[in-house]
C-alpha cells in the first residue's frame, strides 16, 4: 500500500500537468474539440487523487491531514473539486488553466515533503484536530480561489482597457463576474478559516491548557485572518473599486502563503506540522 | 454510368459572381420557388429539385441520371420565367456537377461560401429551401442524403472549428464587449445618446438582449420619447443628461453634435458617485461625442467606430484561418456521399441487382444446359432476361415511391441487399 501510495505522490505532479496541458491547447483555441473533454478528464484525475489520499491514510495509519505533504495534498484537491464544479455549473473553461495551476503548485509542494514517519504530537492526537485541519484547508482554498479570481479580473480589466482582444480576452469571464467570484469567495474564505482557527484554538485549550499560544504560526495566521476581515468590511462599507478588491485578495493570500511557508521551513512552532 | 456517378448537379449566381442588382433581379421567392420547382420537375424529366435563394445567391439544384444535359434548358425556361437575360449570361452563371456539387452544398450550408465566412443564417436559409421542396415532394433519395449529410457537416464545423465564432457585425461587437464586461445583461440599463438610425439599430440589438430599462436623451425630446416608447422607456431633455448617466450601464452615442456630449471632467464626476461602477461607453458618432480622456478613468471602458471595427476586422481574419479545418470535414463527408451513392443510388442498386440476378440466372441455365432443348436456348435466354429486368424495374419502382421518405427508401434498400445477398462497397 505504501509503495502504491508513493508512487501516485510522485505520480500527481506530472497528471497535473498533463491536465494543465489539455487546457492550455483549449485556451490557445488550437482545438475546439477538445472543450467537450474536460469532464472526464477532472473527474478522472480527482479519482486518482482521492485514491491517493485515501492509500497514503490507510499506508500510515495516521489522522487524516497531520503533515505538510497532506496538508498541501489536500489543498490541490479542493482546488481541483472546487473548479470541476465552478466548470459544470458555469460552462466556462477558460479559468481552467490559471486555477489548475495552483492546485499543480500546491500538488508540486506537496510530493517535494513526502513524510512516512507518523506524528506524535499530542495535538494530534484529539479526533476535533481533523475538523480544524480540513475546515482550515477549505478556508484556504476559498481564499486561493479568490486570489486567482482576482488574477483574472486584473487581467481581463487591462485586456478591455487597453483592447488587447486576443485570445486571452476571449477565454476569460467577464470582469463583474470575476469581480462578484473573488468577493464571494474571500467571504467563504473568511468564514471558513475563522472556524478553523476557532477550533483550532479549542483544540489547543483541550490539550495545552490555554486558548492563546504565543506562537508565530498562530500570530501570522491569526493576523492575516483578522488583515482580511477588517479589508472585507472596510470593502463593502465604502464600497472598494473593483481593481483595489483583487490587489487586496491577492496580496492577502501571498502573505498567508508565505507566512505559512516561514513557519513550516524556517521558524521554529508548536504547530511545525504544517 | 459508374455505380461512383453522382446523379447531382447544380447552377446559380452568387456575390462572387455577381454584383448585388443582378443577385436582387435574379432572386426567387417563396411562391415562385414552389413554381420553378413544380415546373422543372414536370418538364425536364429530373428525379429532384431544389432551390437555395437569398440576397447572396439562386441556386438551383438537380438530381437524376444525367444532370448536365438538362441544365442548360432549365437555365433558359428560368430565363424567361424570370423575364431577364442573366441565368443565359456565362461569366454570371457558375454549373457544378457530381461530387463537386456535393462539396459546393455543404460549403454553402456551413457558411464557407458566404459573404461573411462562417455566418450561421444561411444554414436556416438552406433548411426552408430543402423544406419547401421536400412538401413538394420534389427531393429524391439522393436529396434527402445530401441535406442529411450537410446538417451533420454544419454541426462538426459548428463545433470542432472557430469558423462561425466571434462577431462581425458592428452592433454586435459592441454586445459581444458589454458581455465581457457584464456577464448578465438583463439587469443592466441602457442610455441612448441621439435617437437617428444609427441610434436606433444600436439599441435593437441591445434590447435584444432584454436589457432591463432603456433611458434616451435627445435634443429633440420627441424623438427621444418615440424610441423610448418603442422599447417602454424613458426619454430625458438633453440637460437631465448627467442624471441619466448615473443609471446606465452601457451607454451608446450617436448624434450629429459638433462637440463632445460627455467630457472628461463629467465622466471623472458621476464616476466617482458610482462608485466607480463598470460602465461601458459606445461612441457611434463622427466627430466623436465622448472625450477620448473617459478612456483614463478606472471602471470606464470607452470604444469608438474604429474599434469595433477592429474588432470585426480581426474575427474575419481568425475565421478565414478556419477555412482549411472546415474544408477536411466537408472534403470527409463528401467521401461518405460517394461511398453511400454507390452502395444506395437507384442507378447503382439496378446495376448490382442485374448482375447478380444474370449470375444467378446464367448459372441455372449452365446446370440445365443439358436438359433444355438447344434449338430453344435463345428464347430461354430472352424469356428469363425479360424476367429479370421486371424484377429489377418492380424494385426501382418502389425505390422511386419511397424517395421521398428517405427512412423508407432506406428500409427497402436494406432489404434488397440482405434478399439478393448483394455485396456493399
Amino acid at each position: 500500500m505504501k509503495l502504491f501510495s508513493q508512487i501516485l505522490s510522485y505520480a500527481l505532479p506530472f497528471l497535473y500537468l498533463g491536465v494543465i496541458y489539455f487546457y492550455y491547447m483549449i485556451f490557445t483555441g488550437k482545438d475546439k474539440r477538445l472543450e467537450t473533454k474536460t469532464t472526464p478528464l477532472l473527474i478522472g484525475l480527482l479519482l486518482v487523487h482521492a485514491v491517493e489520499i485515501i492509500s497514503r491514510h490507510i499506508a500510515i495509519k495516521a489522522i487524516p491531514l497531520s503533515t505538510s505533504h497532506d496538508a498541501f495534498s489536500f489543498l490541490a484537491f479542493s482546488v481541483l473539486f472546487v473548479y470541476m464544479i465552478l466548470e459544470l455549473s458555469l460552462k466556462n473553461k477558460g479559468s481552467g488553466i490559471f486555477i489548475l495551476s495552483f492546485a499543480f503548485i500546491f500538488e508540486l509542494v506537496s510530493s517535494f515533503n513526502v513524510n512516512w514517519t507518523l506524528e506524535t504530537n499530542p495535538l494530534l492526537q484529539d479526533p476535533s484536530f481533523a475538523i480544524h485541519a480540513s475546515v482550515s484547508i477549505m478556508g484556504y482554498t476559498a481564499l486561493a480561489l479568490s486570489a486567482i479570481y482576482a488574477f483574472m479580473y486584473i487581467l481581463q480589466n487591462r485586456n478591455i482597457k487597453k483592447r488587447n482582444l486576443g485570445k486571452l480576452f476571449v477565454q476569460l469571464p467577464a470582469i463583474t463576474y470575476l469581480e462578484k467570484m473573488s468577493a464571494r469567495a474571500v467571504f467563504i474564505g473568511i468564514i471558513l478559516l475563522g472556524i478553523g482557527i476557532l477550533q483550532g484554538h479549542w483544540v489547543a485549550n483541550d490539550v495545552m491548557g490555554s486558548f492563546w499560544q504565543n506562537d508565530i504560526k498562530v500570530i501570522i495566521i491569526d493576523s492575516v485572518w483578522i488583515i482580511y476581515v477588517i479589508g472585507y468590511l472596510l470593502s463593502r462599507l465604502m464600497k472598494w473599486r473593483g481593481i483595489y478588491m483583487a490587489y487586496f485578495s491577492i496580496l492577502g493570500f501571498i502573505v498567508l502563503i508565505m507566512g505559512g511557508t516561514f513557519v513550516i521551513y524556517i521558524s521554529e512552532s508548536f504547530h511545525s506540522f504544517y | 454510368m459508374t455505380s461512383n456517378h453522382i446523379p447531382l448537379g447544380l447552377f446559380g449566381i452568387s456575390h462572387r459572381t455577381a454584383p448585388v442588382e443582378i443577385r436582387d433581379r435574379v432572386t426567387l421567392n417563396e411562391e415562385e420557388q414552389k413554381i420553378v420547382i413544380t415546373a422543372i420537375l414536370k418538364q425536364f424529366g429530373v428525379e429532384g429539385c431544389m432551390v437555395i435563394s437569398t440576397c447572396n445567391r439562386t441556386e438551383v439544384y438537380v438530381s437524376g441520371d444525367d444532370p448536365q444535359s438538362v441544365v442548360p434548358s432549365i437555365r433558359k425556361w428560368l430565363n424567361e420565367f424570370k423575364n431577364t437575360d442573366h441565368f443565359l449570361n456565362d461569366q454570371l452563371i457558375y454549373e457544378i456537377y457530381g461530387s463537386s456539387a456535393v462539396n459546393h452544398y455543404f460549403q454553402v450550408i456551413s457558411g464557407m461560401d458566404s459573404l461573411i465566412v462562417g455566418e450561421t443564417q444561411i444554414a436556416g436559409q438552406v433548411k426552408e429551401g430543402y423544406d419547401l421542396a421536400h412538401n413538394l415532394e420534389a427531393t429524391d433519395a439522393a436529396l434527402n442524403k445530401l441535406f442529411n449529410f450537410a446538417m451533420q457537416v454544419k454541426k462538426r464545423v459548428r463545433n470542432e472549428t472557430f469558423l462561425c465564432d466571434g462577431t462581425v457585425s458592428i452592433s454586435f461587437a459592441g454586445v459581444e464587449l458589454a458581455r465581457k464586461i457584464f456577464s448578465n445583461l438583463k439587469d443592466k440599463e441602457i442610455l441612448v445618446i441621439g435617437a437617428g438610425k444609427t441610434a436606433e439599430l444600436a439599441a435593437f440589438h441591445f434590447m435584444e438582449n432584454e436589457m432591463r430599462k432603456i433611458h434616451v436623451v435627445n435634443r429633440t425630446f420627441q424623438k427621444a420619447k418615440d424610441l423610448a416608447e418603442t422599447y417602454r422607456g424613458q426619454a430625458y431633455q438633453l440637460d437631465e443628461l448627467p442624471d441619466v448617466l448615473r443609471k446606465a450601464d452601457v451607454v451608446i452615442s450617436a448624434t450629429s453634435s459638433e462637440n463632445y456630449i460627455v467630457t472628461t471632467e463629467m465622466m471623472e464626476h458621476i464616476s466617482r458617485e458610482r462608485h466607480h461602477q463598470p460602465i461601458f461607453l459606445i461612441d457611434l458618432a463622427i466627430p466623436r461625442d465622448l472625450d477620448p480622456g473617459i478612456q483614463e478613468i478606472d471602471g470606464v471602458f470607452l470604444y469608438n467606430l474604429d474599434d469595433l471595427n477592429e474588432i470585426v476586422e480581426m474575427n474575419l481574419k481568425k475565421r478565414e484561418k478556419e477555412l482549411p479545418k472546415s474544408q477536411k470535414i466537408v472534403d470527409e463527408f463528401v467521401l461518405e456521399f460517394q461511398k453511400w451513392n454507390s452502395n444506395n443510388s437507384m442507378a447503382s442498386i439496378a446495376g448490382r441487382l442485374k448482375k447478380q440476378l444474370d449470375t444467378l440466372r446464367m448459372n441455372e441455365i449452365d446446370r440445365l444446359k443439358n436438359h433444355l432443348p438447344q434449338e430453344g436456348l435463345n428464347d430461354i435466354h430472352l424469356l428469363t432476361e425479360s424476367i429479370i429486368n421486371k424484377v429489377v424495374r418492380q424494385h426501382i419502382k418502389t425505390l422511386k415511391k419511397n424517395a421521398g421518405d428517405p427512412e423508407r427508401y432506406q428500409q427497402h434498400i436494406d432489404l434488397i441487399y440482405n434478399l439478393y445477398e448483394l455485396e456493399k462497397d
